[in-house]
């Protein structure tokens, strides 16, 4: 095992210890009337709102980059949404960090050293994304050159679905999971969005007899083990602790965290049953002081099954080979006795790009500040957030903790 | 301008000795010149010390199938191939692994591949490989 070198993190409750003092999001699925900047604008909004702040007090932000289109995503570049905001003249800087799915811890990290290193004092983070209405064979091609060389993998007519069949293909052989039992984790987060009115799939039931029933899209996923492009926005806006004392009774805090890129394209990743997750979580458990037994839950990118059930093996939330089977017995259901991805995950709250693991975290902050409503895990304190970007290139790990005054 | 030379300059000068390669029925992958380590897919340097100074080697062929997939819907537009087709990737007995395509057998389907099976290096026609440099291969 390599050296893990941990970071002092900073005492909890400090001017250097940054806090989640607010979230924002608007419902997900496919709102064509919907646009980009709106949607942007009403999820910062709600943010700002939450966090008990007027607008003029955010002095940072942070932005996640959209998918759906460069002239969007060049608003976002060149400081649109300061603009937009009224932020103009007043903050000192708007950024851009990205990185696939992963990029919401990756902007976590990004406005906690802001405020840890006294750079800012209320940053704003903030994603949008149109994948639902955008033009779904064009999505297709775009999503086969990102996240895969296209010298050495696209001549062998490789895209996103193709890798989820890949890990998948490789988890079930090493987990012996059944195709009912990955169904059965497809169900289990669908049982979670019923419970979400952001989600795209709020409304409507999945089964696994209907999983199975449905059209193979690249062995061994079925149709209805894809995620579905979504429309969609959040934010949270993040101070520090010294602050958030003075007008919150609770924030969250990050306790510890942890990272691994293990490859850029899927060829070359030494075992897709596995990918970084070991790595991370060591690194994520020694920072933080706690590990996968004393969270109350998870929110861990979901774009397909198996990346979950790797992750929550990798984490030391499941045994090894089990994960698909836990999913199966109800462990990771509302009522079960881990609560996983309480929002529906990418997979049934919708797959909105960069956005989707932002959605996550978002959750996982709104349940340890207790504003999750009817689907509130009971006297949540700890959870473990994971994200994943591109062909499932790295595993980033936070450890959130809800905090009090 | 001045000279500047020495080094690879662009992806060209690694995937054309490679797709010609595949052209005459040979798998080459690329070999540091200095710790001799076999690089999958070639690099601008060599990652394990670092050397600029890369060359060729033919393999086997032989390997293992680490995972694959048949994909049956939504194949890129530009890939000009209609699916189902075959995905595959292979850690080849001199240790690099690579993504390939996998012939169908003499089914025509792909049913008969299982994960960790043995495969071998079985190349599609020149004409597949001016449109496509890809290695195929199939069940050993």
């Amino acid at each position: 095992m390599t050296d893990i070198w941990t970071p002092p993190y900073p005492e909890p409750g400090s001017a250097n210890d940054a806090a989640f003092i607010g979230i924002g999001e608007i419902p997900s699925g496919v709102y064509r009337e919907r646009g980009f900047m709106a949607q942007i604008v009403e999820a910062s909004a709600r943010a700002i709102a939450d966090a008990q702040l007027q607008h003029t007090d955010i002095d940072q932000i942070v932005l996640i980059p959209c998918l759906h289109g460069i002239p969007d995503q060049a608003d976002l570049i060149f400081s649109r949404v300061a603009e937009e905001l009224g932020l103009h003249g007043r903050v000192k800087s708007s950024v851009m960090v990205h990185s696939g799915g992963s990029t919401s811890d990756n902007a976590t990290r990004m406005a906690a050293g802001l405020v840890a290193s006294g750079q800012a004092r209320n940053v704003l983070v903030v994603y949008s994304e149109k994948w639902g209405s955008a033009d779904l064979q064009a999505m297709i091609d775009m999503l086969s050159v990102n996240g895969i060389p296209r010298e050495w993998e696209a001549p062998t007519g490789l895209q996103f679905n193709a890798i989820g069949g890949l890990i998948t293909q490789r988890y079930m052989h090493q987990s012996g999971s059944t195709a009912e039992e990955m169904a059965s984790v497809c169900v289990a987060l669908r049982e979670w969005a019923n419970l979400n009115p952001n989600a795209m799939y709020y409304s409507k039931k999945l089964t696994v007899e209907k999983i199975l029933a449905s059209k193979m899209v690249s062995d061994p996923i079925h149709a209805f083990e894809c995620p579905f492009l979504a429309d969609g926005a959040a934010a949270f806006v993040m101070t520090s602790a010294t602050e958030a004392a003075k007008k919150q009774d609770a924030w969250v805090r990050i306790g510890g965290s942890g990272g691994c890129v293990s490859h850029y394209s899927a060829g070359q990743d030494e075992d897709l049953g596995v990918l970084g997750w070991v790595k991370a979580a060591q690194e994520a458990y020694e920072s933080a002081g706690w590990g996968a037994d004393d969270a109350d839950l998870g929110e861990i990118y979901d774009s397909y099954a198996a990346v979950t059930t790797i992750a929550l093996e990798g984490l030391g939330i499941s045994p090894k080979g089990e994960a698909a089977r836990e999913f199966h017995k109800g462990r990771f259901s509302p009522g079960g006795q881990f609560p996983l991805n309480t929002n529906g995950g990418l997979l049934s709250a919708g797959h909105t790009g960069v956005g989707g693991g932002t959605a996550l975290l978002v959750e996982g902050i709104r349940q340890l500040l207790h504003r999750a409503g009817e689907r509130q895990v009971p006297n949540a304190r700890r959870c473990i957030v994971g994200g994943t970007g591109g062909s499932y290139m790295d595993a980033q790990i936070m450890m959130l903790e809800r905090a009090t005054r | 301008m001045s000279v500047d030379t020495g080094y690879i300059q662009n992806a060209d000068e690694l995937t054309g000795p490679f797709a010609a390669a595949l052209a005459e029925g040979k798998l080459i992958v690329q070999k540091c010149n200095d710790c001799s380590a076999l690089i999958m897919y070639p690099k601008y340097r060599c990652p394990q010390c670092f050397s600029g100074s890369l060359g060729w080697q033919q393999v086997s062929g032989e390997g293992q199938l680490q995972t694959f997939t048949i994909l049956r819907m939504g194949p890129p537009s530009t890939f000009h191939v209609e699916a189902p087709y075959g995905i595959g990737i292979v850690k080849l007995d001199e240790g690099p692994q690579l993504m390939c395509r996998l012939h169908p057998g003499a089914d025509g389907t792909w049913d008969h591949y299982v994960c960790d099976q043995r495969v071998r290096f079985a190349p599609a026609d020149a004409a597949e490989i001016a449109e496509r440099a890809a290695a195929w291969f199939t069940a050993a």
